[in-house]
């Protein structure tokens, strides 16, 4: 059971899914959306899983203080704190007690942490805990401005929740990806230390692409460069996309038989 | 293939309306009087069929071209499809939009009244928040010189939401008796086509520009879609050839009854079919061949064997690995074939007892991870080392999970990067990292756009498919050396085909080239 | 922590506060405190991890650790909302789809000989992913091997053939490229011989390196056979083109990446400090 189930699983949907698609019948058609919809669905309890992870992570090395376990109340915090965003919302104007309410529950989750991951102090940290869950509760009832709109679709559309995707993850995101402009800049002078056949074509080829809009060189070369860059581009950069996608192609196809037949089961541990 | 269709028809009713715009000019006689013309013969040999190849839905019509089109009179400028809809068609649609409206109010509703609640309160905690309250106070269209008043409003909130209140359970009663009368009559609708021509009408379709044979007529399998098709039933068409004067057009062509349904089997990917029959058997085979004991050649690879090296090298600087498992689901082929690399690895880390980190960016490809390197312990002899948070999750933004690893790359020290995977633009910011931190690199991926900056960057790099041939050398089991000589052979078979096909084509027989092509 | 640390600390907070209470002043509407706060910390992440170029620091590592909470948490909400809320409660049942507010799609599925309601089909997804859920407890943690095999199998049929029709089929038929364009004898073709880039030559010639690239780029793909003679010959030639390809690849992205950067300092330079307008 432990061993053969899941293989026969997979024998049954991967053997499915080959055929469904010589199959363009509706009723083949319907099976096939809704085995996607299940994948998805499987995914987000994936994510508890993942975020279990992720807190068991951090809660190991603030215990057993690792390098840089001080940031991982940061980490936490972010978590909970975008989370409550995510769960919550304010329709008034005015913020009211909802940035407190926000805190408290921040820090109850932390404070859990703590007494999670101390080997001292554990009853004071639970009841600080307990302390700012008392708050956090005592401004959800108390504050006539603040309501909870838990169970309803709004919870994506909340003002803080839109803006701290806006201001937080994006700016951090683009910024990120535009690190690439110094890395391939770093990239490019190791590659131009390279000294064999292979990382000089390379880079030969490099430099004449990335020249092709050079407005200094076209006294000199006319349109050759961007002539040549463009034919790179079109010849031979096509023929290596292809023998690379024909081969890419032959490996899916491969491993797809080998997982179906249960000859690749690496994946199952 | 629809698309395309339409594009064409569009097209060529362009160039032909232009045609026909220069033709009109001419058949005006000096005196400024339009003869009398005759009309333009019918189409001939109207047929309707079933689509091939479909999920049903769907019906073709093909004729041939009417005498007058583009020779004779040449005055057809189009041919017009009718199609003929039992009266209980329109009760189907208008009881489909009801309930589709029902629907749309009630979740309206829904949301609405706990809005408009929620700004009473407010006004009336606070007149002066007349401005800032969310939601729209109905006013008077009428009366230009209106002025909103906090009593006014409130009058108007109290208002919408008593009618919202009172409305929104008679709207959900009726909902259910809507749904069996909308099912009712679809389930009617084979019968009333049976009735033809009694109790029904002609309704327009649409036209195709002169010089076409062909109309395809299709719609939505969803029946709550305002364009459903059935299958299986009686259907009726006709097609008229039309001239650029719409009074002037031909005697109407009927054909039917046609039924549409879906096929079981789509012959159009007959080549895809049968290569797939080829590659299997030719696997099946050499996976024989090589469970006889026959020695297979496999060329060695110097980003696989460099790993062994690389985990020595960890091992005597006692420092960690860190093997990023890349971007991709645990479905893809590069993530799987990663997997099998992954359990090599961990095997030897196990045995050598030299920590491994593996941060995950999907949670499913952290479960498959954790498994393989668990039972890689398990085969080291050594299950009690194995710690849970060696494979974790990071998160699944892709630049989050970069800044993650990278600073991991410069806290950990890792001795050894190991990339195998489905990477995207991260690949350079890993490996440059990793690079500067002074560690040794491997990596593999199959994503043609970042193999360059691996390259640069890494000290090996498997190049696409090497990647996935990886798992048979480190295993060296026959069974995988087998489909790895099965995926030669078909190389071998493609090369050959791509020689054949160059000479057939340069020598003007289209139809080798021809049978690999795929429809559908 | 060192003083230096802790003044540079200071300084940076000093700064913040300033640019919050000076944006702050700038911005008009309701939420100008709330906004002009996100504006600077925006800003301030962006130097953050921007200061990773010089070396790991404490605000990089900050903006890390923050990037990767919430960027989990915000999968977690998206997830939940699109997914649990959006995609199965409408089809699991009508209560929640109420008490959720979305629209109820109940239905079924018929198969003629069988038919299965759509709470029945979506819950199997939910009980594969509750095995999932299984992982955490040891006893019963090879469940969770079910659900893995359900996706990796579904996908391998999924891929196997749907790659082949999209790529691998139509890149052997677009191989098929005469090697003879416009051919009409030597005489013609020494006559008329150029070097333009769309002259008779350069076309014929493409089309060779094509052909032979596509071959030679396969025969450095065969792993079963000895890489010698004539086959290690044309297996050289096919990692050249590869590697003229990858270079070719290299150079097209720089010019892209420079300009995410160009995009960052106008952020920094046009929404924070508005110098430029």
């Amino acid at each position: 059971m432990k061993q053969q189930f899941p293989r026969l699983l997979v024998l049954v949907f991967g053997a499915f899914l080959l055929f469904q698609f010589f199959m363009p019948h509706e009723k083949s058609e319907w099976l096939y959306e809704y085995l996607l919809d299940w994948i998805i669905i499987i995914g987000i309890f994936a994510l508890a899983i993942g975020i279990w992870s992720l807190i068991r992570v951090h809660v190991d090395k603030i215990k057993n203080k690792k390098i840089g376990w001080q940031y991982s109340y940061v980490t936490l915090a972010g978590l909970v704190g975008f989370i409550v965003f995510g769960f919550t919302i304010r329709n008034g104007a005015e913020w009211g007690w909802y940035f407190p309410f926000v805190l408290s529950v921040v820090g109850m989750f932390l404070m859990i942490i703590q007494a999670m991951a101390s080997r001292a102090k554990v009853a004071m940290f639970a009841g600080l805990a307990g302390v700012f869950a008392l708050t956090a509760l005592l401004i959800g009832i108390f504050d006539k401005a603040f309501s909870f709109h838990f169970a309803t679709s709004e919870g994506l559309q909340a003002y803080m929740f839109v803006h701290s995707f806006d201001f937080i993850l994006i700016p951090i995101f683009a910024t990120m990806f535009s690190l690439l402009a110094f890395f391939i800049a770093s990239a490019a002078y190791r590659a131009f230390r390279a000294r064999s056949i292979m990382a000089t074509l390379l880079l030969l080829s490099a430099i004449i692409v990335m020249l092709r809009f050079n407005p200094y060189l076209e006294p000199v070369f006319g349109s050759y460069i961007s002539q040549t860059s463009s034919w790179l581009m079109n010849v031979p950069n096509l023929a290596a996309q292809r023998a690379i996608v024909m081969g890419v192609g032959l490996g899916i196809v491969a491993t797809g038989l080998k997982v179906i037949l249960g000859i690749e089961r690496k994946y199952m541990g | 293939m629809r698309s395309i269709i339409t594009f064409v028809a569009v097209l060529s009713l362009c160039v032909g309306a232009t045609a026909l715009a220069q033709t009109d000019s001419v058949l005006v006689d000096s005196a400024g009087v339009t003869p009398v013309q005759p009309p333009p013969a019918p189409v001939t040999n109207l047929q309707a069929v079933d689509t091939d190849n479909d999920h049903g839905h769907s019906i073709t019509l093909t004729w041939d071209l009417s005498v007058d089109d583009g020779k004779g009179q040449n005055n057809v400028l189009s041919y017009q499809i009718f199609r003929w809809f039992p009266s209980l068609m329109d009760q189907v649609d208008s009881l489909r939009g009801e309930r589709s409206n029902a629907r749309s109010t009630m979740r309206a509703f829904r949301s609405d009244i706990p809005r408009a609640e929620h700004a009473l309160n407010e006004l009336r905690e606070d007149p002066g928040k007349l401005e800032s309250i969310r939601f729209e106070v109905s006013i008077p269209a009428d009366d230009s010189a209106f002025v909103l008043t906090t009593d006014y409003a409130i009058t108007a909130l109290q208002d919408t939401i008593a009618v919202m209140t009172a409305r929104l359970p008679e709207i959900k009663d009726g909902l259910e008796p809507l749904q069996i009368r909308f099912e009712e009559a679809l389930a009617q609708l084979p019968e009333a086509h049976n009735q033809y021509p009694n109790d029904g009408d002609w309704e327009y379709l649409g036209a195709v520009v002169a010089g076409n044979t062909s109309y395809e007529n299709s719609g939505s399998k969803d029946f709550t879609a305002p364009d459903f098709f059935p299958d299986y039933t009686d259907l009726y068409y006709r097609v008229e050839a039309v001239s650029a004067d719409t009074t002037l057009r031909s005697e109407a062509i009927l054909v039917g009854p046609v039924h549409s349904s879906g096929q079981w089997f789509h012959t159009g990917k007959i080549p895809v079919l049968i290569f797939v029959l080829v590659f299997f058997v030719l696997t099946v085979l050499f996976v024989q061949v090589a469970k006889k004991g026959k020695e297979l050649y496999v060329r060695p690879l110097a980003g696989i064997e460099a790993v062994d090296d690389a985990i020595g090298r960890a091992t005597e600087m006692g420092r960690p690995i860190l093997y990023v498992l890349g971007l991709g689901s645990a479905d893809m082929v590069a993530t799987i074939a990663s997997f099998t690399i992954l359990g090599r690895v961990a095997k030897k880390v196990a045995e050598y007892q030299t920590p491994i980190i593996v941060p995950c960016y999907d949670p499913i490809v952290m479960a498959v991870a954790q498994e393989v390197v668990k039972s890689s312990y398990l085969d080291a002899g050594r299950p009690d080392d194995y710690d849970e948070d060696a494979v974790h999750f990071v998160t699944n933004l892709q630049f989050a999970y970069v800044a993650a690893v990278n600073g991991t790359m410069l806290r950990e020290l890792p001795a050894t990067n190991i990339y195998m995977g489905k990477f995207f633009a991260e690949s350079l910011l890993l490996a440059e990292t990793g690079a500067l931190a002074g560690s040794i690199q491997i990596a593999g991926t199959d994503e043609i756009a970042q193999i360059p900056f691996f390259i640069v960057a890494c000290d090996y790099t498997l190049i696409g498919e090497e990647l996935y041939a990886a798992s048979a050398y480190l295993g060296r089991e026959p069974i995988l050396l087998g489909s790895l000589k099965a995926q030669d052979w078909a190389k071998a078979a493609i090369v050959i085909i791509a020689i054949v096909g160059m000479l057939t084509t340069a020598f003007g027989w289209p139809g080798f080239a021809e049978a690999f092509h795929v429809s559908g | 922590m060192k003083r230096t640390s802790l003044i540079v600390f200071a300084v940076v907070c000093l700064i913040f506060v300033l640019s919050w209470v000076l944006k702050a002043g700038t911005i008009d509407g309701d939420n100008a405190i709330q906004d002009a706060f996100l504006v600077t910390l925006a800003s301030f992440l962006t130097l953050a991890i921007m200061s990773f170029m010089y070396k790991d620091n404490a605000y990089y590592k900050f903006a890390e650790h923050l990037f990767v909470g919430v960027s989990a948490a915000y999968w977690m909400c998206v997830g939940f909302w699109s997914t649990i809320v959006g995609n199965l409660v409408p089809r699991l049942s009508e209560g929640l789809s109420e008490a959720f507010g979305v629209p109820y799609l109940g239905g079924e599925l018929d198969f003629g000989f069988l038919t299965l309601p759509y709470p029945l089909l979506y819950f199997i997804p939910i009980i594969l992913g509750a095995f999932l859920l299984f992982r955490l407890v040891p006893k019963v943690g090879w469940l969770s091997r079910w659900p893995l095999a359900f996706i990796v199998g579904t996908f391998a049929g999924l891929n196997l053939v749907r790659y082949l029709r999209s790529d691998f089929m139509s890149q052997i038929s677009s191989t098929f490229v005469p090697l003879l364009v416009d051919w009409h004898g030597f005489g013609h073709f020494f006559a008329n011989f150029s070097l333009a880039a769309d002259g008779q030559f350069v076309a014929m010639f493409s089309n060779l390196v094509i052909f032979l690239g596509v071959v030679c780029g396969l025969i450095y793909f065969f792993f079963s056979k000895e890489h010698t003679g004539l086959f290690g010959k044309a297996s050289r030639v096919g990692i050249w083109i590869l590697m003229i390809t990858f270079g070719a690849s290299f150079g097209y992205t720089v010019m892209g990446r420079i300009s995410l950067l160009v995009g960052r300092l106008t952020f920094l330079f046009k929404d924070w400090l508005g110098i430029i307008s």
